[in-house]
């Protein structure tokens, strides 16, 4: 495999803000790479560099073994780009959006192929102010898609839909892998990032802080499974603390979570400490360990709150 | 179809799915040569040339129309488009900056020539004006007018931060081009300062330069001193809607 993305020491600042930290990383063909992590982390600052839609400060990207800051037109005929949000002319139509763009690359995929593909068709007159979120999104990817682009940049592209939408969006993304595209996307949900992404990189505050597999990061962290207690008070989170556990205790809200990959025992001595301190635990729940665990035990703090 | 043709159709197209557009650009100086023409029809307001109100608006309104389309409708659509980000997707593509706004300018300039004739249609037909000098320098004079309004429109967006405020100072500057350019009212209405100040701005010039072409007949040669000074602010606002220009 070859990589299709290599980007090294990339920073941006505004102003005093360092939006990016001297990032790195490298992504391979046909790959599915993952930017995870909460408002303001940099992801889209990152993302748009390498689009070359911003200019870093420092640091280097190649894309398709070229230098976006030099070949930003041939590097422009190769991606496709879903931004964070994304704004057309308001009287434009969905099939007229498609063939439009498509007018400007060497070559176009044919705009009743992505209609069908995206299930625009209804909506193929309609003009893009009249369509819903979910519709909006949709369009805003099958631009992405109009040149048959070899790399695909999704900046959240399912934030905003409900569920079965996501869902949806979800089995056109892993399409996109199986036809052989590089896709780098942003989100702010694990479960997106586990079903979809070979690896993922976890930003914040501007920096990676974690880069594997979804299930390398857990193992990584040490964590299989965590036991949570809701409505724990202070009196339990002190005799946990001092109880010498094999698991990572974190407080998350009125929330305690104890990460451990030893779950029974873990559980055992939570029930037996409650029950010497006369409480009982109505809201006990053991599950396995997510990227939202990671996150956790990486940071202390929730990627959303 | 080459790219700045499609550009220019594109635009022309979206322009006419707005209701307001066709306002502003039609029926907005259409209503003034059909108000002043009936309200003072063959009122003589120069009587020694035998000129009458309506041969006198109808090239001020001409220019005024230029003012709308030229610099109004650019600098307002230009800053809402870029505020909303339509030029952010846009440069993602590898369209190239330049036939975006040459689509623009295109698509504007026809549109002026439209209008042109439009007005000038009505004023004969209807208001039974004469045009008496050659239709070559009165092209010629609307396109330098068109250019110059167009880099102006360029300018102030290109010096405002939002939409908002894009509105706020184009309109001040249209009304101001407008009352002080003598679009509506002969200029040597005008008190002694204001008269001064009238006489370098480019309505003014150019609002001459038509009405001596037009009316009076008169040659290019007539009137170079006017298109010299509309060039002359074409060029500065030129310079100025370069280096201020931004895409978001
Ligand atoms: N144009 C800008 N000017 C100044 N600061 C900016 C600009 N764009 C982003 N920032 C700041 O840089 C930081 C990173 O922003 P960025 O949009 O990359 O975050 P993000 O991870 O994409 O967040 P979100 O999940 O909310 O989309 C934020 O603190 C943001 O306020
Ligand atoms: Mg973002």
């Amino acid at each position: 495999m070859t990589a299709a993305l290599e980007v090294e020491n990339l920073t941006k600042r505004y102003g005093s803000l360092t939006a990016v930290d001297d990032v790195s990383f490298s992504v391979e063909t046909r790959e599915t790479f993952g930017i995870l992590g909460p408002n303001g982390a940099g992801k889209t600052t990152t993302l748009e560099m390498i689009e070359g839609l911003r200019t870093p400060n420092a640091g280097s990207i190649r894309l398709l073994g070229m230098d976006v800051l030099r070949q930003p037109q041939e590097i422009k005929e190769r991606i496709g780009v879903q931004l964070q949000s994304t704004t057309l002319h308001a009287k434009l139509r969905v099939a007229e959006a498609l063939r439009l763009f498509g007018s400007y690359y060497r070559q176009a995929i044919p705009a009743d192929q992505l209609l069908q593909e995206l299930a625009l068709e209804e909506k193929r007159d309609a003009p893009v102010a009249q369509l819903s979120g979910g519709q909006r999104q949709r369009l805003a990817l099958a631009l992405a898609l109009v040149n048959d682009p070899q790399v695909v940049f999704l900046d959240e592209p399912t934030t905003g839909l409900d569920p079965q939408a996501r869902r949806n969006l979800w089995e056109i993304i892993a399409g996109l892998a199986e036809r052989g595209k590089t896709v780098l996307l942003t989100t702010h949900y694990m479960e997106e990032a586990e079903e979809l992404c070979t690896r993922v990189a976890i930003m914040d505050h501007g920096r990676v802080i974690a880069l594997d597999t979804p299930d390398g990061l857990i193992a990584d962290a040490g964590l299989e499974a965590s036991v949570e207690i809701g409505g724990a008070g202070e009196v339990l989170h002190r005799a946990l603390q001092e109880a010498g556990l094999p698991a990572r205790l974190v407080a998350a809200g009125d929330k305690l979570v104890l990460h451990t990959s030893e779950s029974s025992k873990v559980l055992g001595e939570v029930t037996r400490i409650a029950g010497q301190l006369g409480m009982t635990l109505d809201d006990l729940a053991v599950r396995k360990a997510t990227l939202e665990d990671v996150f956790l035990a990486l940071t202390g703090r929730q990627l959303r709150e | 179809m080459t790219m700045l043709a499609r550009q220019a159709w594109m635009e022309t197209k979206l322009f006419l799915r707005g209701l307001d557009n066709l306002f502003w650009t039609l029926a907005f100086p259409v209503f003034f040569i059909v108000l002043f023409g009936l309200l003072y029809g063959d009122t003589l307001w120069y009587e020694d040339l035998g000129v009458r109100a309506i041969d006198h608006i109808l090239p001020g309104i001409t220019v005024m129309a230029l003012m709308v389309t030229g610099m109004m409708q650019t600098a307002i659509g230009f800053s809402e488009e870029r505020e909303k980000g339509i030029y952010r997707r846009l440069a993602l593509t590898p369209l190239r900056p330049s036939a975006i706004l040459g689509g623009q300018i295109l698509h504007r300039y026809f549109l002026v020539l439209l209008q042109t004739c439009i007005l000038f249609a009505l004023g004969i037909a209807a208001f039974g004006v004469r045009i008496a000098g050659s239709g070559l320098w009165i092209w010629l004079i609307v396109t330098l007018g068109a250019l110059g309004f167009l880099s102006l429109g360029f300018l102030l967006a290109g010096l405002v931060r939002s939409a908002q405020a894009a509105n706020g100072i184009t309109m001040v500057v249209f009304f101001l081009l407008l009352f002080l350019g003598g679009v509506f009212f002969p200029r040597e209405m005008m008190p002694g300062f204001l008269g001064g100040l009238s006489r370098v701005l480019p309505s003014t010039m150019l609002n001459d330069a038509l009405r001596e072409v037009m009316i009076l007949g008169r040659g290019i040669g007539a009137v170079w001193q006017e298109l010299l000074g509309v060039a002359g602010w074409f060029l500065v606002s030129l310079l100025g809607a370069v280096k201020l220009f931004r895409w978001e």
